[in-house]
């Protein structure tokens, strides 16, 4: 078995002095496609934080390695609610802002177009003709192929969405199901998305984390289905 | 138009106050662009106040006879300038420190320091009987009477502004409009950020040095807001905010010049003009448009 990309062991996650989930115990391995989900306010979001490094774990263990020894390279596609409207940036402009790495100024100096990249990511994700439009003027899957592409552009070991799927319809949420299946396998990305919704994506995952009062449940999404949380899905359809 | 030559020759009498206006036009929008992006506008109201009063207490304890801070007639000026960057800088440090820490009454503390700072400024003016034409002519808009050299100093750091804005557009874009994405491609948002403010609060020091804390909070607002309807992109909100509050500092000193205006307000004045006619112009031309609403 590969090692774990992600590992968590009784871990707490939250905020300064309170946590959000407790006796966290989880890994991804990589290529896992993982569905955290849970209710509003059960702590998706904020066990994505702290697997990106935005915030510390606050108790027990939690290490991420990727190819190069260190933390992965993510691709983060935040909530698009929280990308403030008033910038007068163009598609292309926010999924360049996927090669801003470290060291950026010296490709700059030496004159490295990443032009080609970034047309390829945008259009990787349906996104070429979104290019030149205002970032603030699209629609919510407009927006998420863009930045899906920025997240792209960051050439991630592991892609990590929150809430991709919220506030949008139903034919686009199954363009960008199948858009997420197909860059997996293209790339062999590792994914973890965010969604408080169950029963769209349940043929998606390979594993389920579960958020539920103050615990992250983990498992094989079929294992998951079989048990307790099985029904709960069921009764919650 | 012999009036421009006039005012722009290098023997003109007020050079200083020319060049030192247009040095102001053109590099605060640029600043004030990420005041207006990332919503910090309180910010640009709050810190001119402070270097005002940073400039007040250098004068004050230079008029109260502490010459020695001074070391002289020529010193007296150096004292006004690290009174503002004094006063602007430690606002900032611990402003950023409250924020960091957390706490959802920012608006409210930049209010308090605003109200705070103004009170300041008057009390050190009243107690500086010497010291009240300057401050006076300060609040005017009159630059601040400083040696040829540190003028020079002055514009060079402006120039440094606005090169340092030029150069890492990328990074502080990145950090304004994304922290979360900023920090998981390993950028230092406090180290961008800390950046940022050292050249916000740079520009307002010496800005207000030049032109009182009128015209930068001001020049900070208006010129971005006037290029916001019209930018598609982050250079072009730059550019043309730069060109806005730079027109509006020529017009208002050519105005100012001609019919014996006080420069601060007919600056002002100028800018806002600038915006009215930006959103005069947006609305008619998205009124032909389908009334399809300014961004
Ligand atoms: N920055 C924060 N500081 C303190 N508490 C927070 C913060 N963000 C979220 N929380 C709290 O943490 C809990 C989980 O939030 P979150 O992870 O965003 O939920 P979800 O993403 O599952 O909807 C909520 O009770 C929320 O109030
Ligand atoms: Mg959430």
């Amino acid at each position: 078995m590969k090692p774990p990309l992600l590992r968590f062991r009784h871990a707490s996650v939250g905020y300064g002095s309170s946590p959000v989930l407790t006796g966290v115990t989880l890994d991804v391995v990589e290529g896992n496609f993982v569905g955290v989900l849970g209710h509003n306010g059960s702590g998706k979001t904020t066990l994505l934080k702290t697997i990106l490094g935005l915030i510390p774990n606050l108790k027990g263990e939690f290490a991420a390695r990727g190819k190069a020894g260190g933390a992965p390279r993510f691709g983060y596609v935040p909530q698009k609610e929280r990308l403030d409207p008033l910038y007068p940036l163009t598609g292309r402009d926010v999924a360049a802002m996927g090669t801003y790495r470290r060291l950026e100024l010296f490709r700059r100096l030496r004159g490295l177009a990443r032009e080609d990249h970034i047309a390829e990511c945008l259009a990787d994700c349906g996104a070429a003709a979104l290019a030149d439009k205002r970032f603030s003027d699209l629609s919510g899957g407009q927006k998420q192929r863009v930045l899906i592409a920025r997240a792209l552009a960051a050439e991630p070991e592991v892609l990590a969405l929150d809430e991709p799927l919220s506030g949008i319809d139903v034919t686009t949420q199954r363009a960008l199901i199948k858009l997420l299946k197909h860059l997996k396998e293209e790339r062999g990305l590792t994914v973890l998305m965010v969604s408080h919704r169950v029963h769209v994506e349940k043929d998606l995952f390979t594993h389920v984390v579960w958020c539920d009062e103050g615990k992250a449940h983990s498992g094989e999404t079929g294992e998951m289905l079989k048990g307790r949380l099985g029904e709960m899905f069921r009764g919650e359809m | 138009m012999s009036l421009l030559a006039e005012v722009l020759a290098p023997s003109f009498l007020l050079h200083h106050a020319v060049y030192g206006s247009l040095a102001v036009g053109f590099v605060c929008p640029l600043v004030g662009v990420y005041i207006i992006l990332r919503r910090m506008v309180f910010w640009g109201v709050a810190l001119p106040q402070v270097s005002a009063a940073g400039i007040a207490a250098a004068l004050m304890l230079q008029g109260l006879g502490y010459a020695w801070l001074s070391g002289g007639e020529a010193g007296e000026r150096h004292l006004a300038i690290v009174g503002a960057v004094l006063f602007t800088g430690a606002a900032i440090l611990a402003l950023a420190w409250l924020e960091r820490r957390g706490g959802s009454v920012g608006d409210g503390r930049l209010g308090a320091l605003y109200a705070a700072a103004g009170a300041a400024t008057i009390l050190c003016v009243a107690w500086n009987a010497a010291g009240e034409t300057e401050m006076m002519g300060l609040l005017k808009g009159e630059i601040v009477s400083i040696s040829e050299s540190d003028f020079h100093a002055m514009i060079n750091a402006f120039a440094a502004i606005a090169a340092g804005l030029f150069l890492f557009q990328k990074e502080l874009l990145l950090v304004s409009f994304d922290r979360d994405m900023a920090v998981t491609l390993g950028r230092s948002v406090v180290v961008w950020d800390a950046l940022l403010y050292l050249m916000v609060g740079l520009t307002v020091s010496l800005g207000v040095m030049t032109v009182g804390p009128l015209v930068i909070f001001g020049l900070l607002v208006l010129p971005p807001m006037a290029a916001l309807p019209w930018a598609r992109s982050m250079g072009a909100l730059s550019v043309l905010a730069s060109l806005a509050g730079g027109l509006s500092a020529l017009g208002g000193f050519l105005l100012s010049y001609s019919y014996d205006l006080p420069l601060g307000p007919v600056i002002v004045g100028a800018a806002t003009a600038a915006w009215a006619a930006s959103a005069a112009l947006r609305a008619l031309v998205d009124l032909r448009n389908g009334g399809r609403a300014a961004p």
